[in-house]
């Protein structure tokens, strides 16, 4: 049991850590990020590949973090001119793009067949709990700093600017401020916090296959971010524990009665609850759990 | 707020609560049954989960395994390796299950399998990928594959390419670890019998059109076209090349040229297609009992709709008759008897009851799945014979049997 659910707070953590990424982008900037699979993937193989390669796994967590943020660049010389939606179709097209790379370089990624064997993290504590904890730790740490830097960022004054960029661009371009260069920033900040998290992952689930990839992690995240409440790092973090108690904790509700629902139909019941919730945050508390209800 | 988060606390560790209250009845043998009911392999995974659950339930009948019922815990992979880990990390820890069966794609069961190895059970899968049957994936051997690899199914298209005296085969694949690994498999085994390769396309999935790769493909002039692929691209593909009106020899997986495919396209465009399949061991005892568990549990669908239903259905009987056999619930126990009663020789065998029965009269048995005769090599890897079916006038024909 413990170790199951050091398990799930693994994986929680892990889309604790994606969360944040968007909200510092979306909920602090605005920025509508639909491929953050991406830099997730760009992360979760950069640390892998380097890994295999013998190089330390602190370096190559550090290297996953730069490769995210150094793939986020192009884009955002590209997207950053274009409005939301606009960025919105080109950033989910960069996630497609990054996953159809994996595909077919396979010289570098082994293409459809994946990277087995990545080293576990902490290795040498042996696979069993006390790896597993150590990691959990690890990642609990790395989210704890992480969500204490955005707090303060976001009263920063640089926070103030990337605010102000989601609320009227154009007023804070009248004020002589550059969007295009925060919004770098920002996008550079939010790919390395999820290239981070792709290390994690990497590191934990032992094998990166494209088809780990695919948008719905997007969408997970995004689903997060709008349980837990747009623009607030404490949202973030409910938001993505709540989507894992969702995706998880369905798992349980047959052991305890068997009979209510047959095997197979719980499959999809599981994600039918999921959206049902999402509709109903939706429509009741629009803002999330933790929103910011100063504003209207 | 802070009602609503006490609500949640109590309502998570109330559903972590139960399954102790679950655990106290009674003495069971706890098996998962961890298949892919969403994602890719969606069509198949219901069937699969099912079946294991109608297979539990004749051994149940039958008296169960050293006197104990068979247990079934079921959870979906999603087929997606991270759901999968967390699916099996809750079947290992929280239901204690001492053997997971019918994990379907190769990166689900390459994720599992560190899992299986640390707690020290049985992992019964249906991947193709050939990492899966060595070390370090399968480093203590307690991993058992009931399909024939992707590399196995490329050798038999091989010598059905020879048999048929084709000389100048081309190859497309569907690009994923199945489909690469039945073209790359048959390239290799052409290439090693002194022929020459032909021209190899690779195409991404989900696509409206193929007609970019197939033309691609018909301009080098080939004399028949080898396909790693499934059903609904082979469909598309096999729609265009009709429309090009050029004559085509055609080696396609049983997985795709199934009657599925004959009823969307009817006899003319299938008419001469070379499907090739594991032998689902039809016509014997065993799939005739498969087949009518399947169709009781799945609406009357037959049991050649589901190739891995099969498979599955075979892991339950193989599992419970090698803990007959090993008059222990012990894993490396277990683990010893699988190949002593799943291979050759002994008496031949279909049903639990009957494997039972003879255990216990103290002969050697050798279990006849419905899925293959189920002979494990030193891998745990299965080498089935290939039945190849040629279709003729919309009727799915078997001409004759490949071994390798």
């Amino acid at each position: 049991m413990e170790a199951y659910l050091v398990a799930i707070a693994i994986v929680g953590a892990i889309y604790v850590l994606l969360t944040l990424g968007l909200t510092v982008q979306y909920g602090l900037t605005g920025l509508v990020n639909f491929g953050h699979v991406g830099f997730f993937a760009i992360g979760a193989y950069a640390s892998a590949l380097l890994s295999l390669e013998g190089v330390p796994l602190v370096a190559s967590f550090a290297c996953a973090a730069l490769a995210a943020a150094l793939a986020a660049w192009p884009i955002g010389l590209v997207a950053l001119r274009l409005r939301d939606d606009y960025f919105a179709v080109v950033t989910l097209g960069f996630s497609e793009t990054v996953r159809l790379v994996i595909t077919s370089e396979r010289w570098l990624t082994n293409g459809v067949q994946g990277v087995p064997g990545i080293p576990r993290s902490f290795a040498g504590l042996g696979v069993g709990m006390a790896g597993s904890l150590a990691t959990l730790a690890a990642i609990a740490l790395v989210c704890l700093a992480v969500a204490l830097a955005l707090r303060r960022i976001a009263r920063s004054p640089f926070g103030r600017v990337i605010e102000a960029i989601r609320d009227n661009e154009d007023a804070l371009r009248a004020l002589g401020k550059d969007p295009a260069r925060f919004k770098m920033q920002v996008l550079a900040l939010g790919a390395a916090l999820a290239g981070v998290a792709g290390a994690f992952y990497a590191h934990y689930i032992t094998y990166v296959s494209p088809d780990q990839f695919i948008p719905l992690v997007t969408f997970y995240v995004w689903m997060a971010m709008i349980m837990g409440g747009v623009g607030r790092v404490s949202g973030a973090v409910v938001g993505a524990l709540l989507l894992m108690l969702f995706l998880e904790g369905t798992r349980f509700l047959r052991d305890v009665a068997p009979d209510l629902i047959s095997a197979v139909d719980m499959a999809s019941v599981r994600i039918g609850a999921v959206g049902l919730a999402l509709i109903l945050f939706t429509l009741y508390r629009p803002q999330g759990l933790v929103g910011d209800y100063t504003r209207r | 707020m802070t009602t609503t988060r006490r609500t949640v606390l109590a309502a998570t560790s109330g559903l972590l609560a139960m399954p102790n209250v679950v655990r106290a009845q009674g003495e069971t043998f706890r098996i998962g049954a961890l298949n892919p009911v969403t994602g890719a392999g969606s069509p198949y995974g219901s069937g699969m989960q099912r079946m294991i659950g109608a297979a539990v339930e004749a051994i149940n009948a039958a008296g169960g395994v050293n006197g104990r019922r068979i247990e079934v815990f079921s959870e979906d992979t999603q087929t997606n390796p991270q759901a999968a880990v967390l699916a099996a990390k809750k079947l290992i820890e929280v239901n204690r299950v001492r053997a997971i069966l019918g994990t379907w794609s190769s990166g689900v069961s390459l994720a599992v399998i560190p899992l299986v190895n640390e707690a020290e059970i049985i992992l019964m899968n249906t991947s193709g990928a050939p990492a899966l049957s060595v070390p370090p994936a399968n480093a203590k051997g307690l991993s058992y594959r009931f399909q024939a690899t992707n590399d196995r199914f490329g050798r038999a298209f091989a010598e059905i390419a020879v048999r048929e005296g084709f000389r100048r085969p081309a190859t497309m694949a569907f690009n994923n670890a199945s489909g690469l690994g039945n073209t790359e498999g048959f390239r290799r085994a052409w290439a090693a019998k002194g022929n020459q390769n032909g021209e190899h396309v690779v195409y991404e999935p989900n696509q409206p059109s193929y007609r970019a790769e197939l033309l691609r493909v018909l301009a080098t002039r080939p004399d028949v076209i080898v396909m790693g692929s499934f059903l609904p691209d082979t469909t598309i593909i096999l729609r265009e090349w009709f429309q090009t009106g050029t004559p085509m020899k055609w080696i396609i997986p049983g997985w795709a040229a199934n009657p599925q495919l004959v009823q969307a396209l009817g006899p003319a465009v299938t008419q001469g297609i070379i499907a090739v399949e594991s032998v689902s061991n039809e016509g014997a005892p065993a799939f005739a009992e498969f087949d009518a568990a399947h169709r009781r549990a799945m609406g009357n669908q037959p049991g050649t709709a589901n190739a891995y239903a099969a498979m599955t259905w075979d892991m339950a009987h193989t599992l419970a008759l090698a803990i007959e056999q090993a008059k222990s619930f012990e894993t490396a126990a277990i683990n010893a008897a699988i190949r002593q009663v799943a291979n050759p020789p002994g008496e031949a065998v279909a049903t639990f009851a009957a494997g039972k029965a003879a255990i216990a009269a103290g002969r050697k048995i050798n279990f006849e799945g419905a899925s293959s005769v189920l002979d494990f090599d030193q891998h745990g890897d299965v080498t089935p014979d290939f039945g190849v079916f040629f279709i003729e006038q919309g009727q799915i024909n078997r001409r004759y049997v490949v071994k390798i």
